[in-house]
């Protein structure tokens, strides 16, 4: 059994099958930098425990041998995924961080297909990014892109 | 809440995304997206050459790994497209073989590729794998060779419709033992013999051959040895169909066929000879596309060969099919999507087959999920139009060519403009479209008015004044480009539709009434547009104002000018008073 801690100070304790899912931790592990209780300082509690929700279910799944157990994790998938926008963002992170490549995965395709088939104006509204490009520099790219590119 | 992912974490949402039109959305959301967008692209499409430089394009995009460019305008396959025109690729090598070492595909349309360039193509990019030149030229088999001897991770060759001058079938022997990539090999336009061990040598020691278009000269006899060493091929087209009746040719042909489980395409089948199809009956359940354009066989024949294939997905076939042909294929194939019927013989004067409108109302009513249609046809009427429109409202391409220029309806002598009207009406999804028989400006204000997610637009023969074509582009919102030929359009619909042609890629005219006056004026109105006056009748400079021009070709474009313009080719702009003079 490992011990992690996150940035505000809960702690889980997780199987060592589960740890070694997130490779920045195992990596720790190998080095033998981690003692019994492994600091997480970039990932609160609320979050780690989503990461490590979802490494516990994949590691138990295995690998999905037949169609119907692989459906099923693909569903549940998608369910993981269905939270706010900030969550999801922080989940990102997380996975970055900790080097767990499919949730990585997971998360920045859930993060694409909200980007696809939406208009710059869109994409803008639903990341609540500003557009730092002048009129002129906006134009001449959009110029660019509908002439030259598509 | 404004999120800002580190570089690496936006490059992999960005690695999710694919489309180039999702890609130019990205790269306008704000300065990180575009730094990060473009240092993450890897493919780009370029629609036509002149729309931008190499330059331009290497700057921006720093680590592209895949490029697809077209050249010459469509009519170029008509022979519209004088030579010597332009559309040379070499500039681009240039630029890339500096800008993208790890350059691994190119897919080049319409352009004129030298022997030079597909030498420094294959000198240039290490892991090059994937060139496609479609009805390209300029090259010779000397290219192909060098093509063949130094890419050493080569996947895909295919030169479909290209022109080449075929030194001799040697080539292929360049490609060394060490080859075993291929995934695709099309060599169906080359003229001469390849060389017959080489080729069977390649195609067996390349597991992963799933596409293999022979050339006509490679004989029916020697077609199961090549099966037999890719029974895995996906798509096959073979060489020309036709031996000597001999039973023991024809089982090996069978045998061969049998054990290529996963053929799901074919093509080829020059001169074939009846008595050879049923060799390949065994795997037609599975064939979903059909390319008998060169089959030179009966009706009969095609309707014993097309009943064989209830999952057929694309036919191309000549008019020797036949309306009961037709109507066999819409009993038989109703999963049927794409239709293409070429004439045999297009320059006869009285009709050979018996092959009227009534052929292609059969395949509408009876398949399904027909799309896509190209139809070469002596008569046509508007009854006929409209019960195609409304059997297939889900038309996106319909190319109809009635081979007699400004034919009217035979039944009622009628323009043609209410058959067509049916079918921008009730096609709300058509984006490709090629008229011909007779038709008025009332056709064109139908277009206007129903056809707004039309994208291309093809005339000939048509119309009877400027009306025509302001209707067009006035009411076509998704145009993107124009075609025209031999058409009563003149000044007064182009510039007062000026600022439109900045929403198309291009604009083609010839044979019409455009002058030379109005050409320069658009040019002086529309500095973003190349407006090029093609004339081979001699310098411009002399011309009267009103004199109309032969050919004219519009194209907006972020490059200004080109610069690589033929005696024949002169650009319209500020300066063109000067240069011409």
């Amino acid at each position: 059994m490992i011990t992690f801690k996150s940035y505000d100070g809960e702690t889980f304790d997780i199987d060592e099958t589960v740890a070694v899912e997130l490779k920045t931790i195992k990596h720790m592990m190998e080095d033998g930098c981690a003692g019994n209780e492994i600091p997480v300082p970039n990932v609160t509690g609320k979050i780690l425990a989503k990461v490590i929700e979802y490494c516990k279910k994949h590691v138990e799944s295995g690998k999905a041998e037949d169609q119907a157990a692989s459906d099923d994790l693909k569903a549940w998938d998608a369910d993981f995924v269905k939270v706010d926008q900030a969550t999801l963002f922080d989940i990102i992170l997380a996975a970055n961080y900790l080097d767990i490549k499919s949730l990585l995965d997971l998360t920045c395709q859930t993060v694409a297909d909200m980007i696809k088939g939406k208009t710059p104006e869109e994409i803008r509204r639903t990341f609540g990014i500003t557009n730092d490009f002048t009129p002129e520099e906006e134009e001449g790219i959009r110029r660019e892109n509908q002439w030259a590119f598509e | 809440m404004a999120y800002s992912f580190p570089e690496e974490v936006l490059e992999h949402v960005f690695s999710f995304i694919h489309t180039d039109k999702d890609r130019n959305s990205i790269s306008v959301v704000c300065k990180s997206w575009y730094a990060v967008e473009r240092w993450s692209r890897r493919r780009i499409f370029v629609g036509n050459c002149y729309a931008v430089s190499p330059v331009i394009v290497t700057r921006r995009f720093p680590e592209l790994r895949s490029v697809a460019l077209k050249g010459k305008p469509h009519f170029a396959d008509f022979n519209l497209v004088p030579e010597g025109w332009g559309g040379d690729v070499f500039p681009w090598i240039a630029t890339m073989a500096r800008a993208y070492p790890m350059l691994e595909e190119l897919r080049l349309k319409r352009m004129v590729v030298t022997d030079e360039s597909l030498e420094l193509i294959s000198r240039s990019f290490k892991n090059f794998k994937v060139l496609v030149l479609s009805s390209c030229e300029g090259f010779s088999t000397d290219g192909l060779a060098a093509i063949a001897a130094n890419c050493r991770n080569l996947r895909e060759l295919d030169l479909r419709e290209s022109e080449v001058d075929d030194l001799s079938g040697h080539w292929l022997t360049h490609f060394p033992d060490s080859c075993t990539s291929l995934v695709s090999l099309n060599i169906s336009c080359l003229g001469s013999e390849v060389s017959f061990s080489a080729l069977e040598r390649l195609v067996g020691r390349c597991p992963n051959l799933r596409t293999l278009r022979l050339n006509r000269a490679v004989p029916l006899e020697r077609l199961p040895n090549l099966l037999r060493r890719a029974p895995q091929l996906v798509e096959l087209g073979t060489g020309a169909y036709s031996a000597e009746p001999r039973p023991e040719v024809f089982s090996s042909l069978e045998g061969a066929f049998g054990s290529c489980k996963e053929l799901k395409s074919l093509s080829g089948f020059w001169d074939v000879v009846p008595d050879y199809l049923p060799s390949i009956y065994s795997i037609c359940s599975g064939i979903t596309s059909l390319n008998l354009s060169y089959a030179t066989i009966q009706s009969p024949d095609l309707i014993k060969l097309v009943t064989q294939c209830p999952n057929l997905q694309r036919l191309w076939v000549l008019d020797y099919i036949e309306d009961s042909g037709l109507e066999a294929l819409a009993a038989h194939c109703k999963d049927l999507q794409e239709l293409r019927v070429f004439p045999s013989e297009p320059y006869g004067v009285e009709p050979n087959v018996a092959l009227t409108e009534q052929g292609l109302v059969s395949v509408s009513e009876g398949c399904p999920k027909l799309h896509s249609v190209l139809y070469f046809c002596r008569q046509m009427t508007n009854a006929a139009l409209v019960s195609i429109a409304k059997n297939r409202p889900n038309m996106t391409r319909f190319r109809l060519c009635i081979i007699e220029p400004q034919t009217p309806d035979y039944q009622t002598m009628e323009p043609l403009d209410v058959g067509f009207g049916a079918i921008v009406e009730h096609c709300k999804e058509l984006r490709r479209l090629s008229l011909s028989g007779l038709l008025t400006d009332r056709m064109f204000d139908y277009i206007g008015t129903h056809a707004k997610k039309l994208e291309m637009l093809s005339v000939a023969f048509a119309g009877d004044s400027d009306l025509g074509l302001h209707h067009v582009l006035f009411g076509c919102e998704s145009l993107r480009k124009l075609e025209i030929r031999d058409c009563p359009f003149g000044d007064k619909a182009l510039l007062a539709n000026a600022a439109k042609l900045e929403t198309m890629r291009s604009l083609w005219m010839s044979s019409c009434s455009v002058s030379y006056g109005a050409c320069k004026l658009l040019g002086q109105k529309m500095p973003r547009l190349n407006v090029e006056v093609i004339d081979e009748r001699g310098p411009l400079d002399s011309r009267p104002e009103s004199c109309s021009v032969e050919k004219l070709y519009i194209y907006r474009s972020v490059a200004g000018p080109r610069r690589d313009m033929p005696q024949f080719v002169s650009t319209m702009d500020e300066d063109s008073e000067l240069r011409l003079s």
